[in-house]
């Protein structure tokens, strides 16, 4: 019971502090929040196949880019508005989840090894089919989310909003990973064949968590091109893929929080570092390695050690 | 007809760069079951050692040996302090030797700057051959595919005809029973390690003296060389020959025939291979 009313306590100050940043943020801080917002939510696409499902999906970014990639096209080339561009980015990215999802087939370090290649196939095609997606200049000048008649332009504006999606999604995350399919996801991670000899289908269940990944990639990377205003290959790139899971692991696998505290880390280091230190790109490879060896539950997992007065310390695998 | 036939030489000498670099990555992989992505950052660190003393010394085989060399040491360090903690757990290696990579890309593009440098090849490699028909072609790629058959038979005979590749084997199939019966497999994992460093840190001098070397070239071979474990089978020598030669011609004749769509070309076949033999053609159950 204290476990529980600690945790919602949490989650309400995490909320208020969140209304109340525009308030008091300036706007190279709230750029940054923003970023960690989306960010975050790509992260929590990963932790949702690497923390419950135990698949390590390294083509995220795919999902994310070929979203944000429709939407920009529709809107920018085509001339749809809003309503039909974002939805429809949504759909792109979810589907390339439904074809990619064949990978679940596989187990390991081949799901590991495939995902990469898969993830490569997007980012040669936004790179090289240049006609079409703009090469390496991408596509530019997104114009700001309107619909009806309202257009969320100011950059606070955005923010409430991308806000507002993410506590949605966290909601919805909830409701989903406490379900009776996300327990049997946790079987599948802790022991696949016994949740088959139970008579799951549990490629299927695998199969139904990588498009639900899919989709929550895609949310971030819609949400993403009309924070961003431009897209480019970058969007799509494996250093992407592999970021966005270190973000989970360094704020904590398995759980809500943990990507939105992994990718708040993870940013906020980068932006830091990279203003006095050149070798930039060097710390972030030695935060990768710290976490790997000294921190594996990540953040979460350090602070739920270190946390007086609540039982014993669970592991978290 | 020409360019045809042109594209399929083209194929073949890049199939023959990448088995250098495959070849190191499959081996590690099937004796120590370690995934390690920094395997590419070993490749970008020996073309640019190997650069320097080319550059150095005036003599391109000296760059080639010593650009192998040189990663060995490295590839040991990492192997014995970092990656062995990790265990089994291929998350964690992944991870950790991207992470690894991140660092060696970063201190290379610190010393060797952003530019995209080329390894200097001797003048007698510089010319063209002509081949019956009338096609022209750039001798140093010649002498890349005949070197890298020649490594490509010495470790297969390595692998297949001497003891040592006995071992190796025997531990590729079953680890502990190897050590049972009181084979120091340890000093084989540091063996293979090596070799599979050398491969990596020659190829990087061999490739960068036509495809050049610079930031991010690490990454763009790496995913060729996934490619063709994954076409060949992770752990299998012969899957990496074979697996090099798919990957060398599918990537030419896509270039040349779709250049918009060559990604498609090379990673489709290998989507539909994944559905049907998701371990690759030499792949085994396990």
């Amino acid at each position: 019971m204290k476990v529980r009313s600690y945790g919602v306590v949490m989650a309400l100050i995490a909320i208020a502090a969140a209304l109340a940043a525009p308030l008091v943020a300036d706007p190279f801080w709230m750029t940054l929040i923003t970023q960690i917002y989306i960010y975050g939510l790509l992260a929590l696409s990963v932790d949702l196949l690497l923390g419950h499902a135990g698949l390590y999906s390294l083509c995220q970014a795919s999902f994310f880019a070929v979203a944000a990639y429709t939407t920009a096209i529709l809107q920018v080339r085509y001339g749809y508005p809003t309503i039909v561009a974002a939805p429809a980015g949504l759909i792109a990215g979810t589907l390339l989840a439904v074809l990619y999802g064949s990978a679940v087939r596989t187990r390991g370090v081949y799901f590991i090894l495939i995902t990469i290649a898969l993830g490569y196939i997007i980012w040669g095609a936004v790179y090289r089919w240049a006609s079409f997606t703009g090469g390496d200049n991408g596509i530019t000048n997104v114009p700001p989310p309107s619909v009806a008649g309202f257009s969320i332009a100011s950059q606070t504006a955005y923010y409430y909003f991308v806000l507002t999606v993410v506590i949605l999604c966290a909601f919805g995350y909830r409701i989903l990973i406490r379900s009776p399919f996300g327990l049997s996801l946790r079987g599948i991670k802790g022991s696949e064949s016994r949740m088959q000899s139970l008579g799951y289908r549990t490629t299927m269940h695998l199969y139904a968590a990588f498009v639900i990944s899919g989709l929550i990639a895609s949310l971030a990377g819609v949400l993403y091109v009309y924070y961003n205003r431009f897209i480019n290959p970058v969007a799509a790139s494996f250093q992407i893929s592999v970021e966005v899971s270190l973000m989970a692991i360094v704020g904590g696998s398995g759980t809500i929080v943990g990507p939105f505290i992994g990718a708040g880390v993870f940013l906020g280091l980068r932006n830091w570092v990279s203003s006095f230190f050149e070798l930039h790109t060097a710390v972030m490879g030695a935060v990768f390695i710290a976490t790997v060896l000294w921190a594996p539950s990540g953040i979460v997992g350090l602070v739920e050690r270190w946390r007086p007065g609540i039982g014993k310390p669970k592991d978290q695998p | 007809m020409h360019s045809g036939i042109l594209q399929a030489i083209n194929g073949v000498s890049f199939a023959a760069l990448l088995f250098l670099l495959a070849s190191g990555f499959t081996l590690s992989f099937g004796l120590m079951r370690v995934v390690n992505m920094a395997h590419g950052a070993y490749y970008l660190f020996g073309g640019y050692i190997g650069l320097s003393i080319t550059r150095y010394t005036g003599s391109f085989a000296l760059g080639v040996l010593g650009g192998g060399l040189a990663v060995i040491p490295l590839g040991y360090l990492i192997d014995r302090f970092l990656i062995r903690r990790t265990g089994e757990n291929h998350l964690a290696q992944v991870l950790l030797t991207v992470g690894i990579a991140f660092v060696l890309g970063d201190v290379a593009l610190k010393i060797w700057g952003g530019d995209s440098l080329k390894v200097p090849t001797p003048i007698e490699l510089r010319g063209a051959i002509e081949l019956p028909g009338g096609i022209i072609y750039p001798a140093y790629r010649f002498v890349l595919i005949v070197f890298s058959v020649f490594v490509g038979l010495s470790l297969w005979l390595l692998y297949r005809k001497t003891q040592i590749g006995a071992v190796v084997r025997a531990g590729v199939d079953d680890r502990e029973i190897v050590s049972a019966i009181g084979i120091n497999i340890d000093r084989l994992f540091v063996l293979v390690s090596a070799l599979a460093s050398f491969l990596a840190g020659m190829a990087g001098v061999v490739g960068g003296a036509f495809l050049t070397l610079y930031p991010g070239a690490e990454w763009e071979i790496l995913v060729y060389a996934l490619v063709v474990v994954i076409f060949g089978g992770l752990g299998s020598l012969e899957g990496a020959m074979i697996g090099a030669l798919i990957v060398g011609l599918l990537d030419a004749y896509g270039r040349w025939l779709l250049p918009e769509f060559s990604y498609f070309v090379l990673f489709g076949p290998m989507a539909v291979l994944l559905l049907f033999r998701p371990r690759g053609i030499f792949g085994r159950e396990g």
